[in-house]
């Protein structure tokens, strides 16, 4: 598993980059700590609040194992050979974590494209990062970045708004394809917070529509065979949004996205976005 | 030929797993064997020697620590992957001390545990000499 955080200077990357390190202590994960600073690429000073809140997350995360056993733990010395800039490389001692890789990146440019492009060069699982709480879910500076984000990864993306105890996962679904990787993300969150399991199926109005039900009886029964417990509920599709704004205080709000999502018919313009933006509390999107 | 390639066993109760995998290390030049039930993993594994082997942990009947117990006292020298979905730092920390050679939580991609796969197949070429 290979866990991507992004985080800026602002304290809800702080809340955002304790969860990735919860995370990443259960599952020692392959971990790369990623800081954006917007604007143009080349040789350009690092911002220095930028520089700070890096080195606060780096150290922040490698302290957060006690005693011995980090799988980050520096331990293997070697020369590599590192690109300095274009047709020109440097052979510079680097040292590596002992079980798991451990990185710290800084990319320029667009901070939504940057993200996205570092989580697909980079084979990531999972992206974590924080925005503000409640509507709107920003990033100072810069509009819009959880929400495309979020839209448009092609992995998992968890969405931090805050830190609070997690004590129950509502996963939503539709009709759409239930992946693999999906499955095993949030079995990972459930087991790592010990939450309460709830998967609530999205019914188009006017009837029960047999996919959702088939879908919902399916991965209910994925996760009792595991002896996970779980409780299923149907919902209206056209309610989702006042059951996001109303349910959603204490938990963590699991969406499925698929390409052939129903929401994505039943609010065909910027959905993830609406739900991310409307969600009071942090939100994973599964893919 | 055949007779140079290093045997893998894979054992994971998910179908889909054991159908990723497979084809997936088959084409790096492993002679793979896959199974779902741990009990049917244990009687391959006491009938012959793998050189590495990929296993899940949260299985019925014999769970995956204790196949790879097992395993570790008839064959000390495989090379044992653990992989699983539902991770805690206990099971890592459990796991290594039982001698496993990497642990990889669910979800991976393909690319990474081939990767692990190569890394514990070039320690146990360069063990053999």
């Amino acid at each position: 598993m290979r866990i991507l955080f992004a985080g800026d200077e602002q304290p809800y990357s702080a809340y955002a980059l304790k969860e990735a390190a919860k995370l990443a202590m259960n599952t020692w994960a392959d971990m790369t700590l990623l800081g954006i600073q917007p604007g143009g690429g080349g040789a350009a000073a690092v911002d220095p609040a930028l520089n700070l809140a890096l080195t606060r997350y780096r150290e922040s995360f490698l302290n957060a194992w006690e005693g011995e056993g980090s799988p980050y733990a520096m331990a293997n010395w070697q020369y590599e050979w590192i690109p300095l800039k274009e047709g020109v490389l440097e052979e510079k001692l680097v040292c590596r974590g002992s079980k798991k890789d451990f990185k710290v990146r800084l990319r320029q440019g667009n901070v939504a494209a940057g993200i996205l492009a570092e989580a697909r060069e980079e084979g990531a699982d999972l992206i974590v990062l924080g925005c503000s709480r409640g509507g709107g879910s920003q990033w100072a500076g810069a509009p819009g970045v959880p929400q495309k984000v979020a839209a448009d990864a092609d992995c998992s993306v968890l969405l931090v708004k805050e830190e609070q105890p997690i004590t129950r996962i509502l996963a939503c679904l539709d009709q759409t394809h239930v992946s693999q990787s999906s499955l095993e993300i949030l079995n990972q969150m459930v087991t790592l917070h010990g939450a309460q399991l709830e998967v609530i199926g999205l019914n188009p109005e006017g009837g029960l529509k047999k996919e959702v039900y088939t879908r919902l009886i399916e991965v209910g029964d994925y996760y009792q065979e595991r002896n996970i417990k779980v409780t299923t509920r149907l919902t209206e599709i056209a309610d989702f949004e006042s059951f996001i704004s109303q349910e959603t205080q204490q938990d963590l709000l699991a969406l499925w996205m698929g390409k052939k999502s129903l929401l994505q018919r039943f609010f065909p313009r910027d959905w993830v976005g609406r739900f991310v933006a409307k969600s009071q509390t942090s939100v994973m999107v599964m893919r | 030929m055949a007779q140079n390639k290093l045997r893998v066993l894979i054992l994971d109760d998910e179908p889909i797993v054991c159908k990723r995998l497979k084809p997936s290390l088959e084409k790096l030049g492993f002679e793979v064997d896959t199974f779902t039930r741990s009990f049917e993993a244990m009687q391959a594994v006491e009938q012959a020697r793998y050189d590495i082997i990929v296993t899940d942990l949260k299985m019925e009947g014999m769970d995956g620590m204790r196949f790879l117990q097992e395993a570790k006292k008839l064959h000390p020298e495989t090379e044992v992957i653990v992989i699983t979905g539902f991770a805690t730092m206990e099971t890592a920390k459990e796991s290594f001390k039982k001698g496993v050679f990497d642990f990889i939580a669910k979800p991976f991609n393909l690319n990474e545990i081939q990767k692990v796969v190569l890394r514990a197949a070039d320690k146990i070429k360069g063990a053999a000499g």
